[in-house]
């Protein structure tokens, strides 16, 4: 247990000192999430002037509504790119120096994820604090803040870990971009990440109920505008950790029995 | 000698049907430098890797130090080191962070890793380079640095995939030194595999010779070139009436297997060992005899003529699949900077 904790966080290591290293790709992860709060939130602020669409979207401030999507979005997109990486190692040959060293195998997507989860969670922060300064108050304060960022820590830990279960037999980027393309925008329109549940109609409220999205935007966005009312925050986070404990319980398994062919 | 690797009628086929290696059995002596000389695709990396627990192997049995792979590859990928042949280092990371990183692998402690890292990267002569991000190493250094990496716990049985591809011939000596160093100082095993004559011929003690999935020849490398026949030597003479006459008397020489006439005032000795040892003699009779020798000449079987003999052509390239040409295409554009 202990050797696993150890590996997992030199694996975390390894890729946090690429991230950090890489400048240009921080700067354009944080910057590309605010483009969208400012663009979509702005585009679309007018709407909830109309009361009918505000009763709709359960605020006066379509911003405080769009923040949780946005948050999960990004979220979603840090979290499924992580897969890219063990292609990527398997290339140049230092997937086969992991797999030859004595380390327990689930330290590698644990340690990818992790560090996935990480970069999410700075690139939440940066939107939750560009919200604030747009005029987003949270109903649950500063510690709410917290949680929300745990949260959409929680929920790419989901997607970075499908992504890495599919990289362990996809040999080419091409074919994981493919699927990453074909997941990511059905998953993000199926959800109430950006429209309420209540404005879709049936079929799509329906897909909406199943889809891990909208378990996590729910409690996001009760604790963004209604504040800790824990029977909506709840069954989110609770469904949220299934499906962690799911893939995780996949991961280990699948990297387990991974070997170099 | 101690068997440290024992390969028991080791067969592996892909899953595309493909039979990279059809049961081969050999075994490694503590301490050795063991060879495997082959082309592209002759089975020389599915060995080492279904050594090391990386495949899975569809029949036989490996054991490393006494384990056996199968069942517990856990404890065996504690006592062996591996440079992979696409040198798998970190570009974006500096060549002190790799080390450091493969050293947490190993749970190495901080302190025994400051020793021993600084130690390897001064012996691989990539000290001063130490804090430089690896994407601008050369091809060397990045190999060197991989090298060292494998070595950070101080394995006991060290496997290189062709360790010297792509590099220049410099290069390619100043590793093989520390390749013989690291056996004499360390005691340590060493299994590589290479594509190089010289490579084999120069650094291991034994070599065997691999050829689609089949061990086709294996001993000391001394001993596989006399396996083919012996030493030629090939010399020309002044005409004199005592030609035949010192000819019978090379003939009876104890080494020589047969003398040749061949057109043009051109004789071959045939001889089955040492012909650099029987020129002198040669020219002791020349002497005795008033014969006149104008020129003389000594060729020995090379790894060449023995690769020949057992597969029936010279190194060649082996289709691969689109993968491997990609990882390739990658691993000869990051040597070669």
């Amino acid at each position: 247990m202990m050797g696993l904790v150890l590996d997992t966080f030199t694996i975390c290591k390894r890729e946090l000192i690429k991230y950090f290293r890489q400048k240009p790709r921080i700067i354009v992860t944080m910057i590309q999430p605010v483009i969208w709060l400012a663009l979509m939130g702005n585009t679309m602020s007018k709407i909830t002037n109309n009361p009918f669409a505000s009763k709709l979207f359960g605020t006066g401030n379509y911003l405080s509504f769009m923040t949780p999507g946005i948050v999960i979005m990004t979220s979603l997109f840090s979290g499924i790119f992580a897969g890219t990486s063990i292609i990527w190692d398997r290339r140049i040959g230092y997937l086969d120096k992991l797999l030859a060293a004595p380390i327990k195998r689930a330290s590698i997507p644990f340690g990818k994820t992790l560090s996935a989860s990480i970069q999410g969670a700075l690139q939440s922060a940066i939107i939750l604090l560009f919200a604030y300064i747009l005029g987003v108050r949270f109903a649950s304060g500063f510690l709410g803040v917290l949680v929300i960022i745990l949260i959409s820590m929680l929920f790419s830990f989901i997607f970075s870990g499908i992504s890495l279960i599919l990289s362990s037999t996809i040999k080419t980027i091409e074919t994981l971009m493919a699927i990453i393309n074909f997941m990511t925008l059905p998953l993000m329109f199926s959800s109430t990440a950006l429209f309420p549940s209540k404005a879709m109609p049936d079929w799509l409220s329906v897909i909406a109920k199943i889809n891990p999205l909208s378990y996590a935007v729910n409690p996001i966005r009760t604790l963004t505008i209604k504040g800790w009312e824990f029977s909506s925050i709840l069954p989110g986070v609770i469904i949220i950790l299934i499906f962690d404990l799911i893939v995780a319980f996949l991961s280990y398994y699948v990297f387990k029995r991974l070997t170099s062919d | 000698m101690k068997e440290i690797i024992k390969v028991a009628s080791l067969k592996k086929t892909y899953k595309n049907g493909t039979e990279a290696v059809k049961g081969i059995t050999f075994s490694i002596n503590e301490g050795e430098i063991f060879g495997f000389l082959g082309p592209n695709g002759a089975g020389k990396t599915t060995t080492i890797k279904t050594i090391i627990g990386l495949l899975k192997p569809t029949e036989g049995e490996v054991f490393v130090n006494g384990i056996n792979v199968k069942e517990n590859p856990f404890e065996v990928r504690r006592l062996i080191g591996y440079a992979s042949q696409e040198t798998g280092v970190d570009d974006n990371l500096t060549g002190e962070e790799n080390l450091r990183i493969q050293a947490s692998l190993y749970h190495i402690p901080e302190k025994e890793y400051l020793e021993r890292g600084m130690e390897l990267l001064k012996m691989f002569g990539l000290y001063e380079r130490r804090k430089d991000l690896v994407s601008f190493y050369s091809g060397g250094m990045r190999k060197r640095l991989d090298i060292a990496c494998a070595l950070i716990h101080r394995p006991k049985i060290l496997f290189l995939d062709e360790p010297t591809l792509g590099l220049d011939v410099q290069t390619r000596v100043t590793i093989w030194d520390y390749i013989v160093k690291l056996r004499d100082n360390h005691k340590m095993t060493i299994f590589l595999t290479t594509h190089y004559m010289e490579e084999a011929d120069e650094l291991c003690d034994r070599v065997a010779i691999i050829d689609h999935g089949e061990i086709k020849a294996l001993d000391k490398p001394g001993k596989l070139k006399e396996l083919i026949g012996g030493d030629i030597i090939t010399f020309t003479l002044n005409y004199t009436n005592a030609i035949e006459e010192f000819l019978t008397a090379v003939k009876e020489l104890p080494t020589v297997k047969d003398v040749r006439k061949l057109p043009r005032g051109i004789f071959q000795i045939i001889v089955s060992q040492n012909g650099d040892r029987l020129i002198p003699k040669i020219f002791e009779i020349s002497k005795e005899k008033g014969v006149e020798i104008t020129s003389i000449r000594l060729k020995r079987p090379t790894l060449d003529d023995v690769y020949l003999h057992f597969t029936g052509r010279r190194i060649r390239d082996e289709e691969a699949t689109k993968e491997d040409h990609v990882r390739r295409r990658i691993m000869m554009r990051r040597t070669r900077r």
